[in-house]
């Protein structure tokens, strides 16, 4: 069989990648990416643009020309058009239809009272799968494309691998007991729960595994980490993806009015959202709409929420051991054997990158997703290459902007971690950043001291060039990998699925969500 | 979803004869990345 289709499509879409990177390079562009904001991604837009672009044109030129016989060659190579396609996609879902529409979320927000872009979640994520479900069901994937779409799975899986330079041990320890306590009795509690009901419903084992993931560590990341390892079909990932989504929507909404009737205080409220809520993005929108005025129910929830996550490498390997047993009958067969032989190696790849992040090679091992604090001189004292300094110590006039607004700051804490700040002219501690950053969201000073304090705290952050490297590599390898996902689900598939997964997962996540809830108004007092 | 007949290699869902191989490749593809990141960033 002779894979590669003689078509104009790959070179054509080569150009258009090529033509428009260059015209973001030479300035052409700069409205639209003023209008979308994306100025931050015009790099990638040049360095993608031209890579991809000079690979289709190069293959483009090689099917319209060549004469492609069976083999290797042919094999590999008929893969590039469906690759492109899918980026090109991807390009358009990530630069303009992700920025637009947090614009028109925003733009809409005084009418609407609610920014519908943020809580319906239309991020390229959810973009890029919708986009790949629209192109198959309503446009039908060209043949030549259908050959590189069968790569997002590699794509998937790489970018799982990847996602383990995120993480590191020294986390771990920063976190506390409870965290670990709480969320590894729900995280666990609630996966055991989804693998008991779908073994009753008699569901299959593939959509049971996924759902347990997505259920219990939290939702987009845990479910394509999952799937891998119980072999779960694209439409299954979709349906654990989409009720994650809906029952998180949910809760951002309800939990807040539900804490705030109860009485509950920040941490109770923090620990709550950080352990019930499904997915992480929503753990962030509740917690901040529980204490819009300052930060520290969402650093307790973020606590729990990164404690969540690194649970995912446990249950990953439970579902593997799980999913083989029971594919293949533990009483009949070598456990030890089949496992070695079908262990999914790919969760051993995110292990060990896991562990080498751990090691400090990528950022200093406080790091928390590629940010750590480092108030040294020789973190805040630059030379550029002429040799001359520039000082990121607060200036003399910033230190008056503090001292006039220093009255209006009225917590203990916060006005000892400002008095720290006047006098040093740089944040003292990483405990201090955190009060600091409370009196920035608490709006509690003037405009003029709010951006001292912003700019103090700029001054003592800093982000791992290497791991925000890996962060942009990783989305764009869950893109490319769900954008193709989304190419491989049919309004027939849906259809014969049926709604078993939103039942099961509301049942686990209401159980978990009124579980916690009890959990923690008994277990958990105002200081953890 | 994408009939299987339509490849006589791997599967609907993958190009690789078998998931171990799928494996391997996105191991060996996250190496290279993750040293060229060290090297070069």
């Amino acid at each position: 069989m002779v894979y590669t289709q003689r078509t104009p499509w790959t070179l054509v879409m080569g150009i258009i990648m090529v033509a428009y990177a260059y015209m973001v390079k030479s300035g052409m562009m700069e409205p639209l990416i003023k209008f979308l904001n994306t100025g931050r991604h015009a790099g990638e837009m040049q360095t993608l643009g031209f890579t991809f672009g000079a690979l289709a044109i190069l293959v483009g030129l090689w099917q319209m020309l060549a004469a492609p016989k069976e083999g290797q060659t042919d094999y590999y190579l008929s893969t590039v058009a469906g690759l492109i396609f899918i980026m090109l996609i991807a390009f358009v879902v990530k630069w303009g239809l992700d920025p637009l529409m947090g614009n028109w979320g925003r733009a809409a927000q005084p009418a609407l009272g609610f920014n519908f872009a943020s809580v319906m979640n239309l991020n390229y994520v959810v973009m890029g799968i919708l986009a790949g479900i629209i192109i198959v069901n309503v446009f039908k994937v060209p043949g030549w494309a259908q050959n590189g779409v069968r790569l997002s799975r590699l794509g998937l899986k790489t970018g799982v691998i990847l996602l383990g330079t995120l993480y590191s041990f020294a986390e771990l320890a920063q976190l506390g007991k409870l965290s670990v306590v709480l969320i590894g009795i729900f995280v666990l509690g609630s996966v055991g729960l989804v693998l008991w009901i779908g073994a009753r419903r008699k569901l299959p084992n593939s959509m049971t595994g996924v759902m347990s993931a997505g259920i219990g560590v939290c939702g987009v990341s845990a479910s394509v980490a999952a799937a891998p390892v119980v072999q779960a079909k694209s439409i299954e990932i979709a349906y654990t993806i989409g009720t994650v989504l809906l029952f998180g929507v949910v809760c951002m909404f309800a939990f807040p009015i539900i804490g705030k009737a109860l009485g509950m205080g920040y941490v109770q409220f923090g620990a709550w959202a950080g352990t019930g809520i499904l997915n992480s993005a929503q753990v962030a929108g509740a917690a901040l709409a529980f204490q819009p005025g300052g930060i520290e129910t969402l650093k307790v929830a973020e606590i729990f929420n990164i404690t969540r996550v690194l649970f995912l490498p446990i249950i990953v390997l439970w579902l593997a051991l799980w999913y083989v047993k029971r594919e293949v009958g533990a009483h009949q067969v070598d456990v030890a054997h089949v496992i070695v032989s079908k262990f999914p190696v790919f969760v051993l790849g995110f292990i060990l990158m896991f562990l080498l992040s751990s090691t400090g090679i990528f950022a200093p091992a406080r790091h928390y997703q590629g940010s750590y604090f480092d108030n040294s001189d020789k973190a805040l004292i630059k030379k550029d290459r002429s040799g001359k300094e520039t000082s990121n110590y607060l200036k003399d006039a910033d230190v008056e902007t503090l001292k006039k607004d220093a009255d209006k700051v009225k917590r203990d804490d916060q006005k000892a971690a400002l008095q720290r700040l006047i006098e040093n002219k740089k944040v003292m501690t990483e405990d201090d950043d955190t009060t600091l950053r409370g009196i920035i969201n608490a709006k509690a000073m003037s405009k003029e001291g709010t951006a001292v304090l912003n700019k103090a705290h700029r001054a003592v952050r800093h982000t791992a060039a290497k791991i925000a490297m890996f962060r942009d590599l990783i989305a764009w390898f869950f893109t490319f990998g769900l954008v193709g996902l989304g190419m491989q689900i049919t309004v027939a598939s849906i259809k014969q699925a049926g709604g078993q997964p939103l039942v099961i997962g509301s049942i686990v996540g209401v159980i978990k969500a009124v579980g916690s809830l009890i959990v923690v108004l008994l277990m958990v007092s105002e200081t953890v | 979803m994408m009939h299987e007949d339509k490849f006589d290699r791997g599967s609907a869902l993958t190009i690789f004869k078998s998931d171990r191989h799928e494996d391997l490749t996105a191991l060996a593809l996250a190496l290279v990345i993750a040293l060229l990141v060290y090297l070069f960033i």
